[in-house]
């Protein structure tokens, strides 16, 4: 088994074995659909003619698989510093490569299914979420959306020392950033200062992106472009994250 | 080209030197490792030991000074020299969630060795019944014990071990003891911090004592005792005896009442048991000859009190 193979299969078998993390890593954002959903049932959105389900079912999404990126990676990372699994690793002529390639698979599976439980579940006709046949261009959005996230991730998982410190800077970056970006309410009905804000913000490439592919807006075009957003925050997130990665606390 | 793997010394530090804003951690150590030696490295709290240790796993960068950990540089990471080494880990240092064995798996698989070595290692440690036991319900003595075996499953030739037994009942002290004299009949050399001297005097070929980043004493720990011409204390029952009439006899140069004992010091062991067997015979006389623990003291003691 390759030190990859053998990471992976550890990070897994940590992830199911803590089925409450499990349960709410799936149910936080249904939970979020729920709420909205319900209060916003049957409405339409003046601005653009269309329901708002197809706004905030992405839009929850979006930021569903967000969080979870982030939390699972800088929780992940915070503990196996704090823990000393990042010294034996280091001791090990495992490459950070495997180390991070492994987090990263296991991060693409937990959007994976996310993103399969929740479009369920908001197809159900209590939400009436509609999914045009354009839906396949959300998958590489959400791969690219999960890799932003996951970068974000790390620079918080390779700067915090304690599970507070993680919480504390994650939901400081991922709350503002979820209304910001129109993940809970419609962005066509907000200030165009709002608008313009949200594009400099990850969330905002990953909403647009799904939603369009949801509601059979999307083409090559808007695709590419909401991956070209999602992939700069990707790249600069994770050239942070290499100068910022410590193998110890102490040092 | 000749195999130069198990040619040379496993390590030699040259004046290593490492030191944290004024504290000097390592403060110019020069020492040399041969193959196949058990070699302990003792020392206080704070004496640079753990800092030390640390440079020679590579973990720790050397600022001057050179460092050949068996022929190789340890710093940068080589990524070929990771595998000849085997580390205790902290008893911390556990895969989340799994198993004793899933665990030991994942690391021989980080070093890149198959499965085939995690089911003996389990069973080397004493471990083969909680393969399957979390290993956050395993108790304090396992864990070190799952630590111990994280050093030694891809079967390295250079093992560091940190305070292997101090978790551990006795019998599960002496039952490391036996693994690690079996290791060392391998011809694997062991490094070795711990602040049990009787396990220093018992396991180590040569010890090294650190004071304040230095090494004080090196030798053989029977060496180091002899060398320091410690005085041998008798131990007389005190219904034998009076310490008045101790002292009367050649060469007790010490005389204090201990419990139920009379204690005499003396550097003429010989000639003053001959004595005292013909005064008031040698019925349960004990002898107590210096330790390495009494040498340890000594060395460590004035530094300590300053």
């Amino acid at each position: 088994m390759s030190a990859y193979a053998a990471l992976t299969k550890a990070s897994y078998r940590a992830s199911v074995r803590d089925r409450t993390t499990v349960f709410f890593t799936f149910a936080f954002p249904l939970i979020f659909l729920v709420v909205f959903g319900l209060i916003f049932r049957g409405k339409t959105v003046t601005e653009s003619g269309r329901g708002y389900i197809d706004y905030i079912a992405p839009g929850v999404l979006s930021w569903g698989v967000g969080n979870a990126a982030v939390f699972g990676v800088a929780f992940t990372l915070m503990q196996w510093r704090r823990d000393d699994l990042l010294r034996l690793v280091r001791l090990t002529p495992t490459p950070l490569g495997s180390v991070l390639a492994s987090r990263y698979v296991i991060a693409l599976a937990i959007g994976a299914v996310q993103a399969l439980l929740f479009v369920g579940v908001a197809l159900l006709p209590v939400f009436g979420l509609r999914v045009d046949a354009t839906w396949p261009w959300a998958v590489p959005v959400l791969v690219c959306g999960i890799t932003a996230f996951l970068a974000i991730g790390l620079v918080i998982g390779a700067r915090a020392d304690t599970p507070e410190a993680v919480a504390a800077v994650a939901n400081c970056v991922m709350v503002p950033m979820a209304f910001l970006s129109g993940s809970f309410y419609p962005l066509d009905a907000m200030p165009s200062w709002l608008q313009s804000v949200s594009r400099v913000l990850p969330l905002h490439y990953l909403n647009d992106g799904i939603s369009k592919a949801l509601s059979g807006r999307a083409d090559l075009g808007s695709t590419a472009l909401a991956c070209a957003g999602l992939a700069v925050f990707a790249l600069i997130f994770g050239a942070v994250a290499v100068r910022v990665f410590r193998w110890s606390n102490e040092s | 080209m000749t195999d130069d793997k198990t040619a040379g010394p496993a390590l030699v530090l040259r004046d290593v030197r490492k030191h944290y804003g004024d504290v000097r951690a390592v403060d110019g150590v020069s020492l040399t490792v041969e193959r196949g030696e058990f070699f302990g490295v003792l020392g206080p709290n704070g004496a640079g030991k753990t800092t030390l240790v640390e440079i020679m796993e590579g973990l720790r960068r050397a600022e001057s000074g050179t460092l050949t950990v068996l022929g190789r540089s340890p710093w940068p990471r080589d990524l070929e020299l990771l595998p000849r080494i085997g580390v205790q880990t902290q008893s911390s240092a556990f895969f989340t969630r799994l198993t004793a064995r899933e665990h030991l798996a994942t690391v021989a698989a980080l070093y890149g060795t198959g499965p085939a070595g995690v089911d003996r290692t389990l069973a080397l440690v004493g471990l083969t019944e909680q393969g399957d036991v979390r290993v956050d319900v395993l108790s304090g003595g396992q864990r070190q014990r799952l630590a111990i075996a994280s050093a030694l499953v891809h079967e390295p030739e250079l093992i560091f071990l940190d305070e292997p037994t101090a978790a551990l009942d006795p019998q599960a002290r002496r039952a490391l003891w036996k693994v690690l004299r079996a290791l060392k009949g391998e011809g694997r050399t062991i490094v070795y911090t711990t602040h049990h001297l009787d396990e220093a005097e018992a396991l180590c070929d040569r010890v090294a004592i650190v004071v304040a980043g230095r090494v004080v004493a090196l030798d053989s720990p029977d060496r180091l005792v002899g060398a320091a011409q410690a005085p041998t204390r008798l131990l007389v029952p005190a219904d034998r005896i009076s310490v008045e009439r101790a002292r009367s006899f050649a060469g007790a140069d010490r005389v204090t009442a201990e419990g139920g004992a009379v204690v005499i010091e003396t550097s003429q062991a010989g000639p003053l048991l001959a004595a005292l067997g013909a005064a008031v015979g040698l019925d349960g006389v004990r002898t107590r000859t210096a330790t390495l623990e009494d040498i340890y003291l000594e060395l460590t003691g004035s530094e300590r009190d300053a």
